[in-house]
């Protein structure tokens, strides 16, 4: 069973620490990625660029220990080469600690 | 009637696009594709949306089921780019406003940034939480927007003298026409910030959200760059099910 200890409920986590708190993070295959740059422009957490010129063009995630991204998937959604997508959701510990939340997986047909 | 995954198998399944039944594994029915495909949209073409169809859009919002039947909101629509980039600014100037108090790494106020910071924190836990913490620090510096470039913002104010919990009824309502602008094949991004218009007197009047009303959400409204909906992965919660008197966990 998930839940927060009374310490955890006390603590508020230092929103830059990558040691208290887990962003989102994306995965960028880039093999299939072109550059567009599409990603970067739809990413409500501006955590997304483009870098790199002709073939080597290519989407990167900024270098922040914690960066900005919501798992919210804005970028997996408008990318036409299926190249990028969140796997992990946000779990910033402490007071925000995340729970009864499982791995990340589309929509099921039941 | 219940079929069964023999029936499936044996190419009996329903056809995209049919209503009102449910056969396992049966593909999606137009309902929910538009509830899975719809995104948030956070770019939009330079071309206004009809009148008529936003009005279309706002009878599914005055359908919307509430408390009581209460209805505790108000509609107000925006269409005049001006006014829209006015209040972006105004926006972008409060968010500039709390990120000099409590932005500790980037306050020229110091070790006073990181106390003001954990005070408030504690005290909107909600509205301080990590991400929003980090839109108002993409606000103020320009790399996250407010409207996102729509057209069209419609505004829903809540009538604070609503039955139970009126930003219940605001949630429900503005989802409405959400999910029927999507199926009109619009986009839409929910705008929580246009709360800080509250500090605004000139737009409290100008939109006339004082009391008995006030700023909740907004919903910008307009026609997608590119293609932006579609389904994607999302967490799993853990559900408790109690059935036969015992209780067990399905995702
Ligand atoms: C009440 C509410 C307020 C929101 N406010 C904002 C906002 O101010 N700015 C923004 O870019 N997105 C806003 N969003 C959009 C969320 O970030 C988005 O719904 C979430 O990341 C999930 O992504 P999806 O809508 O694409 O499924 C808001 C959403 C809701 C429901
Ligand atoms: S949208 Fe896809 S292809 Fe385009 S830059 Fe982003 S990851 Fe690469
Ligand atoms: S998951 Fe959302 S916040 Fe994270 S990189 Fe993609 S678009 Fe940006």
């Amino acid at each position: 069973m998930a839940y927060l200890t009374l310490k955890e409920r006390m603590t508020i986590p230092t929103y830059n620490d990558p040691k208290t708190c887990r962003a989102g993070r994306v995965v960028i295959e880039h093999e299939k990625c072109n550059g567009c740059g599409n990603c970067a422009l739809v990413c409500p957490g501006a955590c997304l660029y483009v870098a790199g010129v002709g073939r080597d063009r290519k989407a990167y995630m900024v270098d922040k220990a914690v960066p900005d991204c919501m798992s919210c998937n804005a970028c997996a959604a408008i990318c036409k080469r299926g190249a990028i997508r969140a796997e992990q959701g946000y779990d910033f510990g402490g007071f925000y600690k995340a729970l009864h939340r499982a791995e990340m997986v589309p929509p099921r047909n039941f | 009637m219940v079929e069964t995954l023999t029936e499936k198998k044996h190419g009996k399944e329903a056809a995209f696009g049919e209503m009102y039944v449910w056969r396992e594994g049966m593909d999606w029915n137009p309902v929910e594709r538009v509830i899975l495909e719809r995104r948030s949209v956070r770019k939009y073409r330079d071309e206004q949306v009809p009148e008529k169809l936003v009005r279309r859009i706002l009878e599914a919002g005055r359908f919307a089921p509430s408390a009581g039947n209460a209805q505790p909101w108000r509609f107000v629509v925006v269409r005049d780019r001006d006014m829209l980039d006015e209040m972006e600014k105004y926006v972008r100037w409060r968010c500039q406003i709390l990120k000099f108090m409590l932005d500790w790494e980037s306050s020229p106020l110091g070790r006073l940034s990181w106390v003001l910071s954990q005070i408030y924190i504690r005290l909107m836990p909600n509205k301080l939480h990590p991400i929003p913490f980090g839109a108002i620090r993409l606000i103020a510096d320009g790399k996250l927007k407010l409207f996102h470039g729509a057209p069209t913002v419609i505004f829903i104010l809540e009538d604070v003298r609503g039955v139970s919990k009126p930003q219940v009824d605001i949630g429900i309502c503005g989802q409405n026409m959400v999910l029927a602008a999507h199926s009109l094949g619009l986009g839409t991004c929910w705008v929580g910030f246009v709360e800080l218009l509250k500090f605004g007197s000139k737009w409290k009047k100008k939109l006339g959200a004082t009391w008995p009303y006030r700023f909740i959400e907004a919903i910008a409204l307009g026609y997608p760059v590119g293609e932006p909906d579609g389904m994607v992965a999302r967490e799993l919660h853990e559900i408790d099910w109690w059935e036969g008197g015992r209780k067990r966990s399905v995702f």
